[in-house]
This record gives structure tokens, C-alpha cells and sequence, in this order.
């Protein structure tokens, strides 16, 4: 099961998590948010394409949903906000169970277009709500009363504690039975099934787990700019980013999405200090996906890990 | 009672019927080789028999009960499995994983008696010190015996041969045909090859398939000797060549 040293790594997370959140200025905080929430958001979008092999060009739409879910609730209740964002990934995980099974009609370049379509009509239907207030947006006030202080420092500290623990769940479940049906899936689909493995239901339980993985990662988020517009929650942006990052990285390996962000995050900051402004690093970072894909199709770092063996 | 039985089992692609009507019955302990030539519909059989193709008619049974609408992992599970044509093999498990995949699913064993089982197999099939090895490295021969041990692997009774002999040199395919032999006990084993000494030293039962139907069915040194077999090897009518 879980070895001693994951557990160590869960433990030192949360240390350095509490730590940091009392060290570092809020603008490096909320920098370090955003990277670790983007990296939850990736490594789930790895495992449902990597590892699954089913690709999504949707899973944005998780992130609005959970974002949503988390500000309505909040906002509506007197139920704490950390408690309504725990409750958030499991929620939209339950959700996303019979929009896979309609979703798994579709095969291969279908189901990604067809979840494209689904966060598209997803985003004009929150559009619609009243309760979501359009393009005026809505604010973050947990049970009516705005939020004191400064929320970066507790996003921190989970977003850090969930990152790492994602990293250890994720090692430790493909150490089980199931994940060892995951890997197979991964290498061939049609032999896990005649091995015996239900794939169907397989991808159905990678589909709901990413699905409420991003929800948390979203709300998480959307915590520390305490605002959001249905523009932003459901923007295109976030599934880009998310593919991307694992392309880069490496797709099917758990330390692909991680030397993914860093080189996004990385690019852009540098690219920002440097002086080159808003989105230009997105063509920087758009030609590099284009080179890594010629050079090493399955991301940098299994051809890094490679020279690594060898040397 | 049979163990597993096909009736009028047929499978068209468009206008062409790959299987045609077969009827087909297949006991524990017995091991029969299909031969047949190319696009005789032998691989769409097996593939009929796996869940991989479903049929436009007929049923199939296994001991007694209706299999026909069962998925491919169903099926495995009540006890079918094929070694394929082309090894299906994970690229990056090593040997050992590859093999108790199927033992823990297709068998149903616990982590524990799978591992013991997967040691069995392994060792059957030749591979006990390739355990650690990677799968995605291995040579022919090996991928060929893996291919074999992930089909063990999942305890089947009914249990589909798709040419794990070919591209094998010939002393690769009498170690192949020893491997059979050992394991026909209680189980059913339905072997395509287009080697003919394979078969006749592994199987007492031969079917040959021309055209997507099933053209002879008897014990093997009788349907060797069918001036029907000729006929459809050679292309001369079954009178002419008697």
C-alpha cells in the first residue's frame, strides 16, 4: 500500500504548505495557486487520455461547473466554504456518471469533439441563468458575508496538500489490481479487454474521477480571485492549458504534467518579465508542442527519463 | 452435454459472408485444428467465439448457456480466451504484469493465488526467467509464448489458438506443440495454423473452412485424406481430384 516516503511527501507538503503561506508575499501565492491547481487540472486530463486513452476536449466544462457549484452554494448556505469545496469534487464526480455513459456512445475523435460540444452548450445554459448573473458575474461571499483576509494563504496550503497527494494516490493506485488494468488500458485496449478487464466501465470511473478532480481544481481556483463570469469558468483556455501541459510533458507518466506546467508557467513569467505582453508565450508554447511532437511524440519526459537511464 | 456449441453461426462484412452457417461443437479434453486458406473466415471464427465480432445469425452456447450477446471481457470471464494471430502485447508491463493481468481479471484469482498461477504459467510456457523483462522488448518467439500465457492466464476451458506457430522456425514450432499438448486436460483447444505438421501432431479432430463455411469436420487422419481438403487447397472439384 502507501510507503513510507509518500506518506513523508503528504506530510512535508502540508509543512511547507503552512510555512509558505506565512513567508510568501500574496502575489507569489497567488501565482503558486494558480500553478498547482493547473497542475491538478493536468495530471486529471492525463489520466483520463494518457493512461485511458479517452481524449476530451471538454473537461473545461468541470472546471465551470465546479466553480459554480462551489459559489452558489457557498453563497447561498451558511454551510462553511471549505467544507462546500470538499464537497465539490464528489458532487460533480456523481454528475458526471450518466453524462459518460451517453458520452461513451462516442468513440475516439467523436467523444473529444463531442465533449467540446457538451462544455459549449454547458457554458450558454449558465449563460441563460438567472442565478448566475451573465457577463455581470458573480462574487465569492460565503452564507452573504464577503471574505476577510486573504483566502491565497488556505488555497495554498490545500492546493499544495492536494497536488502532492494526487501525485502519492495516483502512485499507489496503479500499484493496485485496478491500476494495473489502468496501465494495460494505456498500452493496449483491446487486450486489457480480452484479459478480461471491463474497459467500459474502466474509462467510466477515470471519466468521473477527472471530471470531479477538475471541478476541485477549479473551485480552488476561482477561491482566490473570489469573481467569476461564465466567460471565464468555461473558457477554452483551461482544457488548452491542461493539454498542453501534458503533451509537453508527457503523456501516460505522472511526472509529465509536472515539468509541463513549470515550462508553461515558467515561459510565460519569463516571457512576461521580458517585456513580451498578454498571450504571446501561447505562440511560443504552441510551436514548442509542435516540436516536442516531432521529436519525442510521447512528451520530454520519458526521452528525458531515457537519458537519465542511460547516462 | 457440449461445452461449447455455434449454430448457424454467420458474420457478413457488406456483401461479402466471412462465416457462413457454421455449426460447430467443441468437448472438454479434445484439441482441434482448423485449417483453411486465406479468407476461408477462420480468424472471424475465433473472433465470433471471442466477442470481438458479433454475429448477423445464430447462437453460441456455452455448457448450455447463451453467450451470443456477451462482451469480449464477459466472455473471457465465463471462460474463452484466444492467443491472437499478431501477439497483443502491453508495451511497457514486463512479463510477469502482462500475465497476471488476465489472471486477476479474466480468472477472477485473488492477488495472492494469482501470483502462484502466473509462476505456473510462466514456467509452462518458457518464459519463468523473461518474469522482469519487458514486454515491449521481447522477440518473436517470446511475444508468440506471451501471447499464450496471457490466454492461460485467464484459467480458460475453451481455449483459441490463432497461429502461435507461424513465423516460427521448425524446432520453435515442436516446442510449440509440446506446449499444446500439455494443455488439453479439461479444457477444449481450437487451433488454426496453416502448418499441417503442427496440427497432426497436436490434434485427433481437423476442420477445414473455405469461403466462410465449414467444409469437412471429422477425426484428422480421415479429413487429411478427404479429396475434399484437396479440392479446396487446389482448386479442382472434389470429383475430379477422387
Amino acid at each position: 500500500m502507501i510507503r513510507p516516503f509518500e506518506l513523508a511527501a503528504v506530510a512535508l507538503a502540508l509543512g511547507l504548505g503552512i510555512l509558505g503561506a506565512r513567508m510568501l508575499d500574496a502575489g507569489l501565492l497567488f501565482l503558486a495557486c494558480e500553478v498547482l491547481t493547473l497542475f491538478i487540472m493536468a495530471q486529471m486530463w492525463n489520466l483520463l487520455a494518457g493512461y485511458g486513452g479517452q481524449v476530451s476536449l471538454g473537461h473545461q466544462v468541470f472546471v465551470g461547473i465546479g466553480v459554480y457549484a462551489l459559489f452558489l452554494t457557498a453563497n447561498a448556505t451558511t454551510l462553511p466554504l471549505w467544507l462546500v469545496l470538499a464537497g465539490v469534487p464528489f458532487a460533480v464526480a456523481l454528475a458526471a456518471i450518466p453524462l459518460g455513459m451517453v458520452m461513451f456512445h462516442l468513440k475516439a475523435a467523436y467523444f473529444a469533439v463531442g465533449m467540446w460540444v457538451v462544455a459549449e452548450i454547458v457554458q450558454q445554459i449558465a449563460y441563460k441563468m438567472p442565478f448566475v448573473r451573465g457577463t455581470a458575474g458573480l462574487v465569492l461571499r460565503p452564507g452573504g458575508q464577503s471574505i476577510q483576509g486573504y483566502p491565497e494563504q488556505i488555497v495554498f496550503v490545500i492546493a499544495l496538500v492536494a497536488a502532492v497527494g494526487l501525485m502519492v494516490a495516483l502512485r499507489v493506485f496503479l500499484r493496485t489490481r485496478a491500476g494495473l488494468a489502468t496501465l494495460a488500458l494505456r498500452d493496449n485496449e483491446g487486450a486489457a479487454r480480452a484479459a478480461g478487464v471491463n474497459v467500459q466501465r474502466l474509462h467510466l470511473i477515470l471519466f468521473c474521477v477527472t471530471a470531479g478532480g477538475c471541478a476541485g481544481a477549479g473551485a480552488l481556483y476561482y477561491i482566490t480571485t473570489l469573481y467569476v463570469t461564465p466567460n471565464d469558468a468555461f473558457q477554452l483556455n483551461w482544457i488548452v492549458a491542461m493539454m498542453v501541459v501534458t503533451v509537453i510533458g508527457g503523456t501516460g507518466t505522472l511526472a509529465g504534467p509536472v515539468l509541463g506546467v513549470a515550462i508553461l508557467i515558467g515561459l510565460r513569467e519569463g516571457m512576461t518579465a521580458a517585456g513580451f505582453s498578454g498571450d504571446q508565450y501561447w505562440i511560443v508554447m504552441g510551436l514548442l508542442s509542435v516540436a516536442v511532437l516531432l521529436v519525442s511524440p510521447r512528451g520530454l519526459w520519458p526521452t528525458l527519463a531515457g537519458i537519465f537511464r542511460k547516462g | 452435454m457440449s461445452l461449447l456449441a455455434l449454430n448457424g453461426v454467420t458474420r457478413r462484412f457488406g456483401a461479402l459472408t466471412a462465416v457462413d452457417a457454421v455449426d460447430l461443437v467443441l468437448d472438454a479434453g479434445e484439441c482441434v485444428g482448423v485449417i483453411g486458406p486465406n479468407g476461408a473466415g477462420k480468424s472471424t471464427l475465433l473472433a465470433l467465439m471471442v466477442g470481438d465480432q458479433r454475429p448477423n445469425a445464430g447462437r453460441l452456447t456455452l455448457d448450455g448457456r447463451d453467450i451470443t450477446r456477451l462482451a469480449v471481457h464477459e466472455r473471457v470471464r465465463a471462460g474463452i480466451a484466444r492467443a491472437a494471430q499478431i501477439p497483443q502485447t502491453f508495451a511497457s508491463l514486463s512479463v510477469l504484469d502482462s500475465v497476471r493481468l488476465p489472471a486477476l481479471y479474466g480468472a477472477g484469482l485473488s492477488d495472492r493465488a494469482a501470483r502462484d498461477w502466473v509462476d505456473e504459467v510462466l514456467a509452462l510456457c518458457g518464459l519463468a526467467d523473461k518474469a522482469q523483462a519487458t514486454a515491449g522488448a521481447l522477440g518473436l518467439l517470446d511475444r508468440k509464448r506471451l501471447e499464450l500465457a496471457k490466454a492461460l492466464a485467464a484459467r480458460p476451458r475453451v481455449l483459441l489458438l490463432d497461429e502461435i506457430a507461424a513465423g516460427l522456425t521448425e524446432p520453435e514450432v515442436d516446442t510449440m506443440v509440446a506446449l499444446v499438448q500439455g494443455l488439453r486436460e479439461g479444457r477444449a483447444i481450437l487451433w488454426v495454423e496453416h502448418i499441417p505438421m503442427a496440427l497432426r501432431a497436436a490434434c485427433e479432430r481437423l476442420i477445414v473452412m473455405d469461403r466462410g463455411a465449414k467444409t469437412l469436420d471429422g477425426p484428422f487422419a480421415q479429413v487429411w485424406s478427404d479429396p475434399g481438403l484437396q479440392a479446396v487447397y487446389m482448386g479442382v472439384p472434389a470429383d475430379a481430384a477422387a
